[in-house]
């Protein structure tokens, strides 16, 4: 863990609550944080060399019932990389919006508002990014299946067996 | 189909010396076309070029997954192709849909909605087979095989019902289209 870090480290740990952090390597760490305390711990990273938001993303707990958020920061002075991530209730799909840190996010948002259906409070820009005339839950969610909806609405050839073919094959005829 | 007359065979004969080729490269097939056309297999030498525009094109050659979005652009291609014209699905995920057959956004069978003339099997399938396909194309072409935008035409409803349950509806709407 290099020196800079650390510092960052500490000062998150004063800043936030709780905070479960991981170390992934050298430049790179994992912070979880509550609900609450993210939006404060982005905007000091923010301040502190972590200017840029490489991705924004959710993972879809479906067993803990739990959408986790994250946020991955990079810093272009010393090249380290923040994971920030934090749980929210899956029925209850709100969050707040982080539009206001980085403009960016706003296609984040609602790339994820599409395909999670989670809200972003204070992000009124909330139309489908890439589906078009979706009409079912959103897709990535680990409760849609993929396979019976294109089954419904994308109709596979039908494939007669060919039993002269197999016969061959177990006689030995020809290699299957 | 019915007997061609011998203007139309001529036609047929030439329209197979000269062929126009849109591609529309989605998937990863897109890549065995640079080869093609450029020196070491060299596309040109049998009469066909690449086209940038749908009006001018013989060919509509799709490389790859379709997914319900791009399938709305490519219909609308289609129709602006001036006839005859003649479509080419490339690689098994214009056939059966590929590895993304349970895809929720990737069509499985691409001559639902447009007609194919023909198919080149494979994921994906070698500048060679590509050259093939080409080969038999222009025999269609000379034979009066390749008669897709006439089925087209002839079976409207059919594509245009399958085209409609899978995309709900094919017009564009989006924020660079409106
Ligand atoms: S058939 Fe294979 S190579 Fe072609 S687009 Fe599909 S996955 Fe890619």
């Amino acid at each position: 863990m290099t020196n800079s870090m650390n510092e960052v480290i500490n000062n998150v740990k004063n800043i936030a609550s709780q905070v479960v952090i991981n170390e992934i390597d050298e430049r790179e760490i994992k912070l979880e944080l509550n609900e609450k305390e993210v939006i404060n711990v982005l905007s000091y990273l923010k301040g502190n060399g972590f200017s840029h938001l490489s991705l924004m993303t959710v993972v879809d707990w479906i067993a803990e019932n739990k959408f986790e958020i994250v946020y991955i920061l990079f810093s272009w002075e010393t090249g380290n990389k923040i994971i920030v991530s934090t749980k929210i209730d899956r029925k209850e799909a709100k969050f707040v919006t982080i539009k206001h840190l980085w403009p960016t996010a706003r296609f984040y948002e609602r790339e994820i508002h599409e395909f999670f259906g989670i809200e972003f409070k204070g992000n009124d820009d909330m139309k489908p990014l890439f589906l078009e005339i979706w009409d079912d839950i959103p897709p990535l969610r680990k409760d849609f299946d993929p396979l019976e909806y294109s089954k419904k609405k994308f109709p596979d050839r039908e494939y007669e067996k060919d039993v002269i073919h197999e016969a061959k094959i177990i006689r030995g005829d020809i290699n299957g | 189909m019915d007997e061609r007359g011998i203007w139309e065979k001529i036609a047929d004969k030439l329209r197979s010396k000269s062929l126009w080729m849109l591609h529309y490269c989605t998937g990863c097939g897109a890549m065995e076309l640079p080869p093609t056309m450029t020196s070491r297999f060299d596309m040109e030498r049998f009469g066909m070029g690449p086209m940038a525009t749908p009006r001018q094109a013989d060919i509509l050659f799709i490389t790859g997954y379709l997914n319900t979005k791009t399938l709305r652009r490519v219909i609308y291609t289609y129709e602006k192709m001036a006839d005859p014209k003649y479509v080419i699905g490339f690689g098994s995920c214009t056939l059966n849909g590929g590895i993304y057959y349970d895809s929720y956004g990737t069509i499985n069978k691409l001559d639902y909605y447009l007609p194919v003339d023909l198919y080149i099997a494979g994921c994906m399938p070698r500048p060679e087979a590509l050259l093939e396909a080409f080969n038999e194309l222009m025999r269609m072409i000379r034979n009066g095989e390749a008669n897709g935008w006439k089925k087209y035409k002839e079976n409207y409803e059919w594509y245009k019902n399958n085209q409609l349950r899978s995309l709900g509806e094919v017009y564009v709407h989006d924020e660079f289209h409106e």
